[in-house]
Order: C-alpha cells, then structure tokens, then sequence
C-alpha cells in the first residue's frame, strides 16, 4: 500500500518538476522578450508578422478553427442559434465590460477575439478610433435598421449597432409610492420629497451606468450636469456598485425607488417584487448594443457572416423571444420587442465619440465624489 | 525556489507594474510614463481615502480574527465538546465561499426590509451592520479561518514537559498559557494574522457590497474603478498594486520585528500528539458558546442564502426546490463549470503544495540571502486583487513569439492552473512556514548525520512532523481556488467556464436563487471532499500508529 502511494507521489513529483523547469525557462525568455524587442522598437512588426501568419503546424488543436466572440449578454442562446443557421463553429468568452474590456486592452499585441459584442459603444467606438476593427464594410442587410439604429453607424463602418435598451429607467418599491407619488422625471429625483430613499449604479464600475450619466453630461454641458448629480447626492442618493445591488437595495428596502438598468427593473417586475417602472417623458439614456470585428482576424467570413447573423431580423426577434437580455429596442425594422415594455418607450443617446473621449474625466468625477 | 515564485507570482505583478514606467512596453513602443502617478495617491481625494481606509480595515480586521480564530484554535484542540467538529466543517465553508455570496448574505439579513427586522424584530441591525465598525464585524466573522487553520496545524504538537515544568513552578493555568503556551505560537499567530491582513486588503466583494451603504472605497475599489473605465488605465492599477505590496512589505517588517532574537523550535523527542481532552466542567458551556457563534458567523450569511435559494420567482410565494432543479437542466453548464474549476484547483492545489513546501522550508532552515524578498513574495498574490495577476498572466503569456514553441498558454486552461497556484502559494506557505517553525534544524541535521540525502529528510523527518499542517495547507489551497472569480474571469479560455464564472453571471442576470443555489451545492460538494480527504488521512494515521505500536 505505502509502496504505492510512495510511487505516485515520486510520479506526481516528477511531473511537477517537470513543469517546473518549463515554466521556468518560458519566464526567462519572457523577461528576455520584454526587453529585447522594445528597446529596438521592433515589435509592432513582429506583431503583425505573427498574426498574419498561417496558423503554426504546432497547433492541431485549431484545425476547424471556430470564430471567438467576446459577448456581456445572450451567451446561453447564441451559439447554436448561429452554428444551425450558419454552419460555423462559435466560442465564447462571456463576462461583464470591464473584464472583456481588459482582456481585449491586454491582448493588444495578440488578440485571441474575431468579433466583440457588447453594449458599450463608447468603448468599442474608442476601438475602432485606435485601428483595431475592421473598417470599411457593410453588412449586406444595412438598408433594413431603423432610423434610430442608422444614425449610430460610424462613418468608418467600424461597429454596427445590434439593439438598444435604457442604461436606467425609474424603478420604485411599490409599497412606498404609487403611481402618482413616484418620481416621474429625472429632475424629480433631486427632489427633497425623496431625500435619502433613491439609488443607482456607481458609474465607475457599473457597465451601464456610464451610458446613463454621460447623457446627462452631453445634454446639459459639463457644469450644469456636475450640479445635477451633486444636488442628487446631496438629497442622499445611495450609490451601489452594480445594478443588481441596486436591485436588491429596491425590493429589500433600503431605497424605495431607484435609477435602475431595464432589464433588471423588468425582471424584478416579472418575478412578482412589488416594482413598477417608469419612463421619463424626456427620454431614458440608452446603452447601445453594437458588433465589431477585429482587424486583423483570421476568421473574417465567419466574422461577417456573424455580424449579419446579429442584423437579422429573425435572429433579433428570437433574441427577444427566448433571450434573457430580452428587454431592449431592435436594430433591425420588422421586430416586435417585448409586449410588456412601455409603448411609449423613448430612448435617447450620448454621442459615442463624445463619450468616450470624456469617458476617463467624467468616471473620476463620480469617483472622487465617492470620498465625500 | 526564487525562479519558480518569481514566474508564477513577480513576473505577472511586475508586468502590471512596469505598465506605470513604460506604458506600451508589451505591445512594442517604448516611452516613459507618468511617474507622478505613484504619487497622486496623495493627491486624489478618491486613491488617499482608499489608502486610509484599506488600512483601517486591515488592521481592525486582523487584530480581531486573529484573536477569534486564534482562540477557537486552542479551545478546539485542548478541549472535546459536542459540536466541535461542526466548527471545522463552518470554517471550511466561510474559507471557500466567495465573499460577493457572504456578502450577499449579510445584506440580505441586515437590511432594513432584511431577516432580522422582518423575522426578528431586531431593527436595530441595520445601523449596526452598515458602518465601518459593522464592516469590520462582518469581515472578522468570515476572515477568521485562516487564523484558526494557521494556529490549529501549529497545536499538533505538543511539548508538555514545557507546561509541566512551569506548573511545577507554581505557575497557574493562566501564567502557563500567558508566559509558555501562546509565546511559542508566535510564529503561527502571526503567519495567521498575516494571511487575515492580506485578504482582507485584498477583498473588493465583501467592502463593497457592504460598505454602499456608506460609501467606503478601499484600493480594490480604486483599482477596479481604473479598470472600469475606457481608455482602461492599467497604469493606474499598477500604481495602486505597488501600494498593495507596499502595505504587505511593513506588515511583513511589524511580524519580523515582533519575533527578532527568539527562537521557537521547541518540539523534540518528547513532543505527543495533542488530542483534545474532555474538561472537567464547563463542557456544555463550550458546546453552547460555539453553536451560538456559528450561528452567527455561518448561519447569518449563509443561512440567509439557503432561504435565498428555496425562495421562488414571487417574494411572497412559499418555498419551492425549482432553483436546485434548474441546476440540472442548464444544458450541464454547472456540472461543466464545477468539472473544470475542480480540475483547475486540484492541480493548482498539488503544484502549490510542492512549491510551497520547499518554500517555507528554504524560509526556516536556510540562511539563503534573499529569504526576506521570498517571504514578502509569496503573500503578495493574496493582496494583490486577482484581475491585476491576471491581466499580468496575460501580458506575459500572450506574447505572440510563444505560440511557435508552444508556451503560449494563454487561451488553455493551463494559465488557469498557474494562476490558481499562485492563489494558493500565500496560504500554504503560511501555514507550513508556521508550522515548520516549531521542527528544530537540528532534527534535520541529525538525519543527516546519519546520511540522509535532502529528499530523504524532508521525506522522513520533516513531513511526518508537519503532516497535519500539509494537509490543511493542500486542502485549503484546493478549497479556495475552487471557488477563485476574479482570477478566472479574465483568464478562462472561449467555452471553458468555471464555476465561480457561472455563479456570477447568474447573479449578474439577477437569478439570486440561482447563485445561492449553485453556491451552497458547490461549496457543500467541496466541502464534502476536503472532510472526506481529510477524514480519511487521519483515520489512516490513527491506526498507523495503532500498529506501530
């Protein structure tokens, strides 16, 4: 019995040192690689040389290559959605903005992605401003978005919006308001009525809560919003770090009526909380969902085809129907969105460029306020 | 020993750290960054407050789990009372539990429309709970683990000769505990209160679910907040890293400090094994005080889960098995994710093992120069929060020049593996570095006097002694990075998602009952495994001895 345990503890060690000395000697090139190139300023082309290349015969595993996505929302429906409709093999890599948002800004001289699709436009506008997605190329179905949708194409062709859904809409516990003591406009929640009983998303961490205030920044000019939020925490505005705590917040109590993202403010609705949902007449700040695909991908046809898969309006009405982000205004003309989102629905938009070049400033506004 | 540490721990860090001197530097432009950056912690309001408040965090948070666990320690180890194998059973629970699900927990119970104003009528909770010193409770009831698993595997051994003397002497109980007993933990507690101080500053779920409330940013916080911005500012997060490692290299100098000129190798030949004893009286005492405070420290938090996941979709509806069933038909995505994270952790678990023995062992017995800079290193991945390791991970193992030789491991489920060994190297080294402290060098040189090559010492002398420790070491390791998110979210390769990925994605997508669900069924098969495992070393070891004897 010890006998064998003592031999496969002396295989265990055994391979452990073996990956030892290999991890070992990857590091010292690692450490040589990261001196090396840069100081001759030589990587950019050893980058491109690398990507450019047909896949390395060392490789096998890559053989039926399939197309990578990175995605923050539908990741339980798409992928045999897709590969029925198209034949090609997709993976996913699924996660919320801000790790996919590292992960891209990390791979930067190796991207492992083909096509990103997230709803983070300013982001991914920023993308293609830096020359990293495919510019250039129009989907076969574009005559077929609305007019809503057409006006958020870039000139580049960079990205193509796939959906649109309120950042935030307001959201009251039911038990406290009523539908005519509730906060009805944006401005309302200023309002000394409601000190200390709102919430919302902090806008340095929640992904949608960055579409949400940058509207407000855009529409109103830098000052005149600054004052805004200012006077909405001076009347005591809780600030959660994402829109689920913001959720929890609103059905466990401790604010009676919040900022919230809609799709989270239809699915406490829908699961039977005491919520209800209004929608500002001036408009509720919109998180745009788009698809780009990555400059310098293997995979462009799958890529393509992936992209005008998403323009569908068949795909965009399946999503609607069986997705779980299925709260949100279709891209495509021909789309019915869920039955129970308000008819008179009205989303507005921050300009994406605008946006994410003062994305950096305005976070760490919202950022420092958080000391005081 | 270093070259090991240095991949797994330093290069990944140092990656994200270089970021803050040359900015491009990975992908092929070099140019000097904004080194006024490490000094605007205190200038921006935001990095000066995190700064404060980590440290107040730190520390309150360290003083108290250290006693707590530190104290639960000895009474389970010297005394048997009923219930005290649950107490092991909770502290394995807290231990692998994420903190977003503890915190959720705690924020169910608290709140004001929470389970203790609607259930208990206690609705002073919530003002209690919400406030720094509330946090500092919190985080104290679910850090304390690693104290009592550091200071438990260091009472395997008991030297009662020692005591003996000193009650002789006409020492009270009291004296001999006070002047004897804790003086030679030294080590133990403090490589305890280490570990407690390094996961605390390092934890970004419990504070900031807690602390919204409030507002109480800690550097996570901060650091997250750099990476949730665009353009992302790794460079920010490298500046607030370095402050990390900063923290760690004083609390590391306080413990050096605190032990200079003592020695604490006491066990020789008379050493026995402790088993607990019955006390005189007081038993029921003991049974009662501990189930009051699991109840707190484990029923709070995750009884409030339990309730979470039997809830159905209608707050007022009764109670309903749906969220535990949906775990089987979500198209086997949890049964895939909870395969892949045990495969992760059991080989992150056994590499860690391995590194880490050699490591605390190089920390005790060697004279070797650059022990100090180990000793910092092998803490500093505990501090450091797990999405800085991983974007250093794949800074370093996403160079495009890899893939030829084949060492491009980013995008395998092998940089998951190594990452989770680098989550596990702080917490075994701790716990065998204090253990080991107690294993005299001259033990190992009279081994090999007799000839005993190194392996053979370490195989017969060394291990038997600090057997208990090893197993707790593994199993802790194994038991936390089950459940590593942070770590795992930016590394998981396309379609290889973990478990701690599916968790939080549920709750993400506002399915509480889900997550709790997938939570407690995960966490209650992990435990099962480690007490099992456990279970079955000891029982193994008993009767060896049986036999021998």
């Amino acid at each position: 019995m010890t006998t064998i345990v003592r031999r496969k503890r002396a295989t265990a060690l055994l391979a452990l040192s073996l990956s030892l000395a290999l991890s070992a000697c990857g590091a010292q090139n690692a450490s040589q690689n990261a001196a090396g190139p840069a100081a001759e300023g030589q990587a950019p082309a050893a980058n491109t040389e690398a990507s450019t290349a047909p896949p390395a015969s060392t490789e096998p595993a890559k053989s039926d290559e399939p197309l990578v996505v990175y995605l923050n929302d539908f990741d339980e429906i798409i992928q045999p959605m897709f590969e029925q409709a198209t034949g090609y093999k997709l993976e996913l890599v699924s996660g919320n903005g801000a790790e996919l948002a590292s992960r891209i800004e990390a791979e930067k001289g190796n991207p492992h992605w083909d096509v990103v699709w997230m709803d983070s436009m300013p982001m991914i506008d920023q993308l293609g401003k830096s020359g990293r997605l495919l510019e250039g190329w129009t989907p076969a179905d574009i005559g077929n978005l609305t007019d809503f949708a057409s006006g958020l194409v870039p000139a580049s062709g960079a990205y193509y919006p796939t959906g649109a859904h309120a950042a935030a809409v307001i959201a009251y516990n039911t038990k406290a308001f009523t539908k005519d003591t509730a906060p009805k406009t944006w401005a309302d929640l200023a309002d000394a009525k409601f000190k200390n009983t709102l919430g919302m998303a902090d806008p340095a961490v929640a992904a949608p809560a960055y579409p949400f205030v940058s509207w407000f920044f855009q529409n109103q000019g830098m000052d005149a919003a600054k004052g805004y939020f200012d006077s909405l925490f001076k009347n005591g505005m809780h600030v959660y770090p994402k829109n689920p705590n913001v959720a929890k917040a609103l059905t466990g109590g401790e604010i009676k009526a919040a900022a919230l993202q809609e799709s989270n403010a239809y699915a406490l609705k829908n699961k039977g909380e005491p919520v209800d949902i209004v929608w500002p007449a001036e408009g509720a700040p919109a998180s745009v969902r788009v698809a780009a695909i990555q400059k310098e991908t293997k995979h462009l046809e799958a890529a393509k085809a992936f992209v005008e898969f998403l323009l569908d309006p068949k795909t965009q009405q399946e999503l609607i129907d069986k997705g779980e982000e299925s709260y949100f205004q279709p891209s495509a003309k021909g789309v019915e969105p869920k039955a129970d989102r308000a008819a008179d629905a009205k989303l507005v938009v921050a300009e994406a460029a605008w946006a994410g070049e003062h994305e950096g400033e305005i976070k760490q506004w919202f950022a420092d306020k958080a000391v005081k | 020993m270093l070259a090991v540490l240095f991949v797994l721990i330093l290069l990944p860090l140092l990656a994200v750290v270089i970021q803050v001197l040359f900015p491009g530097i990975f992908f092929g432009t070099l140019k000097l960054g904004d080194l006024s950056l490490l000094l605007d912690i205190f200038r921006r309001p935001l990095w000066y407050a995190s700064l404060k408040n980590s440290v107040l965090l730190g520390l309150g948070t360290t003083v108290l789990a250290t006693l707590l666990g530190g104290a639960l320690a000895f009474a389970r180890s010297r005394w048997a009372f009923p219930t005290a194998r649950l107490l092991d059973v909770s502290v394995w629970l807290l231990l692998i539990t994420p903190s977003f699900i503890l915190a959720q927990g705690w924020v169910m119970f608290a709140a004001p429309d929470g389970l203790a104003s609607q259930w208990l009528g206690w609705n002073g909770v919530t003002s209690m709970v919400f406030q720094p010193a509330g946090l500092i409770a919190v985080m104290t009831l679910s850090k304390f683990p690693l104290a009592y698993l550091t200071v438990k595997a260091a009472l395997e051994w008991r030297v009662e000769r020692l005591s003996d003397a000193a009650r002789l002497s006409g020492a009270s109980p009291w004296t001999v505990l006070r002047t004897v007993e804790l003086p030679l933990l030294l080590p133990a507690i403090c490589s305890g209160a280490m570990l407690v101080f390094m996961d605390t500053v390092g934890d970004f779920g419990l504070p900031a679910s807690i602390a919204a409330v409030f507002r109480f940013p800690t550097l996570p916080y901060s650091i997250y907040s750099a990476l949730y911005t665009s353009p992302i500012r790794f460079d920010m997060a490298g500046a607030l890293s370095f402050y990390l490692v900063l923290l760690i290299a004083l609390a590391m100098s306080v413990q050096l400090y605190a032990m200079r000129k003592s020695r604490f190798d006491f066990l020789s030949s008379r050493a026995v094994k402790s088993e607990p004893r019955r006390p005189a009286k007081g038993r029921l005492l003991l049974a009662l005080g501990n189930s009051a405070f699991l109840a707190a420290a484990i029923g709070i938090p995750l009884g409030s889960n339990l309730l979470m996941s039997l809830q159905g979709d209608s707050s007022s509806g009764g109670f309903t098995l749906e969220h535990y069933r949906a775990l089987l038909h979500d198209d086997g995505r949890l049964a895939q994710g909870l395969a892949h994270s045990l495969e992760i952790a059991l080989a992150a678990a056994a590499i860690g093992l391995a590194v880490g023995f050699l490591t605390a062992y190089v920390l005790n017995y060697t004279r070797f120069k650059l022990k100090k800079t180990i000793d910092v290193l092998s803490l500093v991945s505990l501090a450091v929060p797990g999405i800085v390791l991983g974007i250093g991970y794949i800074f370093i193992w996403n160079q495009a020049w890899l893939q030829p030789i084949g060492l491009l491991l980013y995008g395998t489920p092998w940089i998951l593996a190594l990452g989770g060994v680098a989550g596990a190297i702080p917490v075994i080294t701790r716990i065998m570095a204090g253990a080991m402290a107690q294993v005299p060098e001259r033990l190992l040189a009279a081994a090999q006097l007799q000839g005993a090559g190194f392996f053979r010492r370490l195989r017969t002398v060394l291990a038997p002694l600090v057997k208990g420790a090893l197993l707790s070491a593994g199993l802790t390791a194994f038991g936390s990075s089950v459940f590593d998110l942070a770590l795992s979210s930016v590394l998981y390769p396309p379609n290889y998602m973990t478990l701690p990925v599916v968790i939080n994605k549920a709750f993400e997508d506002l399915r509480f009952g889900y997550a709790s669900a997938a939570t407690l069924t995960g966490a209650g098969l992990v435990v099962l495994i480690i007490l099992s495992v456990d279970l079955l070393a000891r029982g193994t070891r008993r009767r060896s001895r049986r036999t021998t004897s």
